[in-house]
């Protein structure tokens, strides 16, 4: 188990300094000035672009400046945003609140999607296994700005269940519906996923074994089609974890909430390089650390891979 | 329910009063008891349907009729897709996917099952039915550790529940002068008293005067019988009275120390039985950490744990190398004879049937053609369904062969394959391997493995000669070797006279040409994209033969070789099952006309009536054509029907070399004859009546 | 008890006596025959039998041929211009000629649609068509040459991975703001989307090169190249097909947000994700607005993810949805 552990984690680096060399080359050193597009539309100020060059090193080669990017990013300093304030202060204001509406949506999709998949691939063909199907495949085509829209059309404007929208210090009402939306499109997946799990696990040798021990349907179910099933619905659970946070641009766009996609959004409207790079650094780091938890969960779920 | 616990210790009883009266009298005591039971098991025109493609019906088992007794091996035998497994299914109430019974009884005990339902049948498996499956690698969840599975089998029927209380029971009544009798003992030695018995045993012999030598033997045995959680206090008080201790002292102290198991010494005890080493650690072992066999004898472990009347034990063995084969299947008699399980043993292997089980059964297509007791229907098999399979069966022919040459009679009329042994010394050698070595590197391990060690043989112009060994001999790796598909650690392949590892682009090509594999898995070597057309055209377009008329008419003529219509060249591999995939896969490798052919396996995985067809269409190839084959099985059965010289591998080594007839006759390794013990239906008389 | 000690006739039990089946009841077949009558189908033909018979398939078809056509000739089925918007006739009600009424801008809203559904058709088949060529080749060499080549485009598969797609699409496409044409859409979508398809064609390029077809080609006289072409990659098409299927529908949600976005097409091209934009800020009063080009886009990406679900139901019969 440790030395999974570590052989991972190893594995790990070279991933995190090739997704962070990879965005840096994008927003950096593609060809595009940053510092014309951080002007946006005004007239260029010679010596402020000169001043702003200087700052972030952009006059060095390359690679300097991606080290040197790496060196001040281990210490959590990512430089200043355009008003003058810490990068780091403003992600530190955002991230609770994505956060929040993250671990919501989270639970949200784990719950009803893992419920609704596994009475849908354990009741294969009756009515309810397709209505679930169709909900699922409707929500799969459907974006997520769509689906905002007709929730805060319905249950904000029709309804007036909950807010419309949710502010810069958002409680668990303003986010419920967020929430929902963020993880709908998710949720229809692990629905699908669960399903067919479930579905192809029913029929396997070990499950009659199970049965001619004389074991009942009840026990069966839960011992070893649920707990075998959802090895892979938990892998996935955990990758979205980490995708989750970036997916919440768009839901924080309809619903105003004052998240990291919201301020990611902006930055790339005003042309804040600086905080974009900090931004996708910082949530390539939560993706890949998210993605080591679910390994190490998945070698103490499945013992094949805990002895590999 | 009272009545039956009487007539199964009454069975054991009888099983461990036959080891010292004799066979004969415990079959006539057995017969005795059965006929006052009445059958365990009565199956009445059964019939079982699947629903097909569009709903309609698919007959799997049609007006199927049999009966078993308690205590009694019945076998059914057939070939994949002749209705056995879905008949035992039935029985269990465990049909797969569409199949439902449509008809006929199901009676067990007398009771009229058939119509039960799914929560009916949870009170009968695993109680009154046990299960050992088919394949030992998908049986067990692989998430799940062995011991928790066997345990799952215990409280599933609220044996853990029975044990706890009994236990405890038990326990306060130890010092209580209770007379507890042999009948439906279960309270077992537990892991924490085991020390205390024996130390008690031994003082109660040696107070009684034995000593020395004696002492030792004796507590030597204790020691290897006396299992936690298997051993009961009847069985220890009866060993400690047999070795001459007082029968009050002998029940003081079996009361005393044998005070019930806890529940992991149960399952330990369990594993044990079923021929488990080290069982307290391999409980706590995933089922992935196991071997095939291991597996197989967990699952064994898990079928008997609650004691049922009847286990239905579905090709248990199919997946393993003979000699665990034998081994498993000598324990499991073992074990269901003491415990007086029936079994409902379902096999393709007629010799395996014959020689396990007293009653037979033979289906074929869903319906039973003949039954009755096992010896009778193979000396004077009467249906021509029978009479093919009792003709094809590679183990009885070669028990046949053996035995008409111990009656010293002559033998070649019955064997279909015979090169004398003057024309063997005679003729040239084709292929040598020289002191063939090869080495891989496992992962994450640092020596490497031998696969292959020092190998060497020769292989004769115009014959063939077997490697035969099990799984992890080495002997494919041998075959790929010789193939050129491998290229070896150390030592030399020679092909008439020039080395093949030194070929290379026209030369290898050439090489190729005349060196033809056919391999195992008739389902993976033809690509299910190309037609069979196609399949067979590839060598000629490879080696670029002939233009596209001329390969049409060649197609044509190697399918009319290997007996196929040539209307199958517009067919795909799918569509043809695992014979006829096996005979494109020879013709394909018939198309260069090549001088050896080297068949990897090549019938182990086929019915065996159809793998009798395949061995006679490769020894017809071989007297027209003048081929050489390189055979590798596992099957020495086979290598009876179609070597001419044999060499045996084990763990890589050459382990013997020789003619078929000096393999056969005179075995000089011990690995040799366990492998010719371990043919099933080795030890039967048979009359030659066909 | 010894195995020939148990075979010692005794008499029958009842029940047990010796039973011969008569003849014509099970008449004996030749072994292993053909059934001639069936007809030959090869592994493609088979699966579009399945296909054929699927309603999914029929709908999903249905529907995309429709879209596809409305795509290539938008003026077959309107005659008004998308782009000729006068603010007189802002969010006025449908009528005869005008069926879905008109937005803020004063543009017809039933036009816009039809002339929509061309951007969000070219975007998805032309990113499929690039990410399913990178993706495969990269894939398949990974898979093939095993060994260091596999641990660095491995490698490369896990850190194009770690980035969302979408957060990565918009930090490129901010970069290049200036220059204005669905391909920088394309490209962009492209580079962030090729991972999926190389995973998946590792994968099948991996467990069908170990497959005993190759062994015995080798063994015939085959090449490795050779076997790839012919066997492997043939043989590895299957579950490219069915991701490329799926992953078309999940371009066309892509594109849509990123217009929604304000970020990629340029402000000319008529887009629905463009219009959904735009019409966010009368949701409350006129929601109709939001509604027509949502259903469209929506209708879309069902018909292809359907057309995944049933192609994966067609080529991989183990994991079949129904």
């Amino acid at each position: 188990m440790g030395k999974y552990l570590l052989r991972r984690i190893l594995q790990m680096i070279p991933v995190v300094l090739g997704t962070t060399l990879l965005v840096y080359a994008l927003v950096f050193a593609l060809p595009g000035d940053p510092v014309k597009a951080m002007f946006g539309d005004k007239p260029i100020n010679e010596a402020v672009a000169a001043q702003i060059r200087a700052e972030y090193n952009l006059d060095k080669p390359f690679i300097v400046q991606y080290l040197l990017f790496l060196k001040n990013a281990l210490s959590l300093d990512f430089g200043q945003t355009f008003a003058g304030q810490p990068v780091i202060d403003e992600i530190a204001r955002a991230f609770p609140v994505t956060i929040r509406l993250a671990v919501m949506a989270f639970c949200f999709e784990a719950i009803f999607g893992v419920v609704f998949g596994v009475i849908s691939g354990l009741k294969k063909g009756k009515w309810y296994d397709s209505v679930i199907l169709i909900v699922s495949l409707l929500l799969i085509s459907v974006p997520t700005f769509v689906t905002g829209f007709v929730g805060q059309y319905v249950f904000g404007v029709k309804l007036r269940w909950l807010p419309v929208t949710a502010g810069s210090n958002p409680g668990f009402f303003d986010l419920l519906m967020p929430a929902m939306v963020l993880g709908s499109v998710s949720m229809a997946y692990i629905i699908r996923l669960a399903r067919s799990e479930v579905s192809s696990n029913v029929s396997l040798d070990y499950v009659r074994t199970a049965r001619a021990k004389g074991m009942t349907n009840s026990s069966v179910t839960f011992r070893h089609i649920l707990r075998n099933s959802l090895i892979p619905v938990i892998t996935y659970l955990g990758q979205d974890l980490g995708a989750l946070m970036g997916g919440a641009m768009i839901t924080e766009q309809i619903f105003n909430i004052h998240g990291i996609g919201f301020l990611t959004y902006q930055s790339i409207l005003k042309g804040e390089a600086n905080m974009v790079v900090s931004i996708v650094t910082l949530l390539t780091l939560v993706f890949v650390v998210c993605n080591l938890l679910v390994d190490m969960l998945y070698a103490a779920l499945d013992p094949r891979i805990r002895y590999a | 329910m009272e009545e039956l616990d009487k007539v199964t210790q009454a069975t054991a009883n009888t099983n461990a009063a036959s080891q010292s009266e004799g066979a004969q009298s415990s079959e006539e005591a057995m017969r005795a008891v059965q006929l006052e039971h009445g059958p365990l098991l009565e199956v009445k025109d059964l019939q079982v349907d699947f629903t097909g493609e569009g709903g309609k019906p698919v007959h799997a088992v049609r007006d199927s009729s049999f009966t078993v007794f308690p205590g009694q091996w019945v076998a059914i035998v057939g070939e994949s897709g002749s209705g056995k497994s879905t008949s035992a299914m039935a029985t269990l109430g465990l049909l797969p996917g569409t199949g439902h019974v449509v008809g006929g009884s199901i009676k067990f005990e007398g009771k009229e099952i058939s119509g039960y339902k799914p929560k009916d049948f949870v009170a009968l498996r695993g109680a009154k039915m046990g299960l050992v499956p088919q394949d030992p690698m998908s049986n067990l969840n692989p998430v799940w550790r062995i011991g928790t599975q066997v345990k799952e089998a215990l409280k599933a029927n609220n044996m853990d529940v029975s044990h706890e209380k009994r236990s405890k029971l038990s326990k306060a009544l130890a010092d209580a002068d209770v007379t507890v009798n042999n009948e439906g003992d279960e309270t077992f030695i537990g892991s924490q008293e085991l020390p205390a018995l024996l130390e008690a045993a031994e003082k109660a012999l040696i107070e009684i005067g034995i000593e020395g030598e004696k002492l030792s033997r004796r507590m030597a045995q204790f020691k290897r019988d006396w299992v936690a959680g298997s051993e009961t206090r009847w069985r220890v008080a009866d060993a400690l009275i047999k070795s001459g201790v007082k029968d009050d002292d002998a029940w003081y102290i079996a009361k005393k120390y044998v005070t019930g198991s806890s529940l992991e010494d149960r399952i330990a005890g369990l594993l044990d039985e079923a021929g488990l080493p080290d069982a307290a650690t391999r409980a706590r072992q995933f089922p992935h950490e196991f071997s095939g066999g291991m597996r197989q004898r967990a699952l064994i472990a898990i079928g008997l744990a609650c004691r049922p009347e009847l286990l239905i034990a579905d090709e248990p063995t199919s997946a393993l190398d003979v000699t665990v084969q034998k081994k498993i299947l000598d324990h499991l008699q073992m074990l269901t004879d003491s415990l007086g399980t029936a079994v409902l043993f379902i096999t393709h292997d007629l010799g395996l049937a014959a020689e396990r089980a007293q009653h037979i059964v033979v289906m074929y297509k869903g319906q039973v053609v003949e039954s009755g007791p096992s010896l009778e229907v193979l000396q004077h098999p009467q249906h021509p369904y029978t009479k093919r399979l009792v003709a094809a069966a590679p183990s009885l022919a070669s028990q046949r062969i053996i035995s008409v040459k111990s009656r010293g009679e002559d033998a070649s009329s019955i064997m279909e394959h015979q090169v004398n042994a003057e024309k063997l010394e005679k003729s040239e050698t084709i292929i040598e391997v020289d002191h063939l070595c090869k080495q891989f590197k496992l992962p994450r391990k640092k020596e490497l493995f031998k696969a292959v060690d020092d190998v060497s043989f020769k292989l004769k112009r115009g014959t063939t000669l077997a490697i035969v060994g099990e799984s992890g001999s080495g002997k494919s790796t041998v075959a790929n070797m010789c193939l050129k598909l491998l290229d070896p650690t150390s030592g030399k392949v020679t092909y008439e006279g020039t080395d093949i590892s030194s070929l290379k682009g026209k030369d290898l090509l050439d090489f190729r040409r005349h060196v033809q594999p056919v391999f195992q898995n008739p389902y993976g070597s033809l690509d299910p994209m190309y037609s069979i057309y196609r399949s067979i055209e590839e060598p000629l377009r490879i080696h670029h033969i002939g233009d596209k008329k001329s390969r049409h008419a060649r197609v044509a003529e190697l399918l009319d070789l290997v007996k196929l219509p040539s209307a199958v060249m517009q067919r795909y591999p799918n569509e043809l099952s695992g014979g006829q995939r096996q005979r494109i896969a020879i013709a394909r490798a018939m198309a260069l006309n090549p001088d050896v052919i080297v068949c990897d396996e090549a019938v182990s995985a086929l019915d065996v009536l159809v793998q009798d067809q395949v061995l006679e269409l490769l020894n017809d190839l071989q007297a027209e054509r003048g081929l050489s084959y390189l055979f590798i099985t596992h099957d020495l059965a086979v290598v009876r029907q179609i070597a001419d010289d044999v060499v045996v591998m084990q763990h890589g080594k050459l382990v013997e070399h020789g003619t078929t007839d000096d393999v056969f006759n005179n075995p000089q390794q011990q690995y040799t004859r366990n492998l010719l013990d371990a043919i099933p239906g080795g030890k039967l008389e048979l009359g030659l009546d066909l | 008890m010894s195995a020939v000690d148990r075979l010692q006739p005794i008499e029958t039990l009842p029940g047990q006596e010796r039973y011969v089946a008569p003849l014509d009841e099970t008449p004996l077949r030749e072994v292993d025959s053909i059934d001639e009558s069936a007809p030959a189908t090869s592994m493609w033909a088979d699966a579009w039998r399945t296909l054929r018979k699927n309603p999914l398939f029929i709908v999903s078809a249905i529907l995309i041929v429709f879209i596809v056509f409305v795509a290539l000739f938008p003026s077959v089925f309107t005659k008004e211009n998308p782009n000729y918007c006068s603010l007189e006739n802002s969010l006025a009600g449908s009528s005869a000629n005008h069926p879905f009424g008109f937005d803020l801008q004063g543009c017809d809203v039933y036009a816009r649609v039809v002339y929509g559904t061309r951007t969000s058709i070219s975007v998805g088949i032309l990113t499929t068509i690039i990410v399913v060529f990178v993706g495969a080749l990269i894939g398949a060499i990974a898979g093939f040459c095993g060994g260091w080549v596999d641990g660095v485009l491995s490698r490369l598969v896990d850190i194009f991975m770690a980035i969302p797609m979408l957060l990565g699409a918009i930090v490129v496409l901010q970069m290049f703001r200036s220059s204005s044409s669905i391909w920088k859409v394309v490209l962009v979508l492209a580079l962030f989307g090729w991972v999926s398809v190389a995973r998946i064609a590792r994968g099948a390029v991996l467990s069908s090169k170990n497959l005993e077809f190759n062994t015995a080609s080798t063994a015939l006289g085959s090449t490795p190249m050779r076997n790839l072409f012919r066997h492997i990659i043939p043989n590895s098409l299957a579950p490219v097909i069915v991701i490329a299927t799926t992953s078309l529908g999940s371009y066309i949600v892509a594109e849509a947000t990123l217009s929604f976005l304000g970020i990629g097409l340029p402000t000319t091209t008529v887009s629905w994700g463009g219009d959904i934009s735009k019409a966010q800020s009368i949701l409350r009063t006129d929601p109709m607005v939001l509604f027509y080009p949502s259903v469209a886009l929506a209708i879309t990406v069902l018909a292809f993810i359907m057309l995944g679900d049933a192609v994966k139901d067609a080529l991989d019969p183990k994991s079949r949805t129904e």
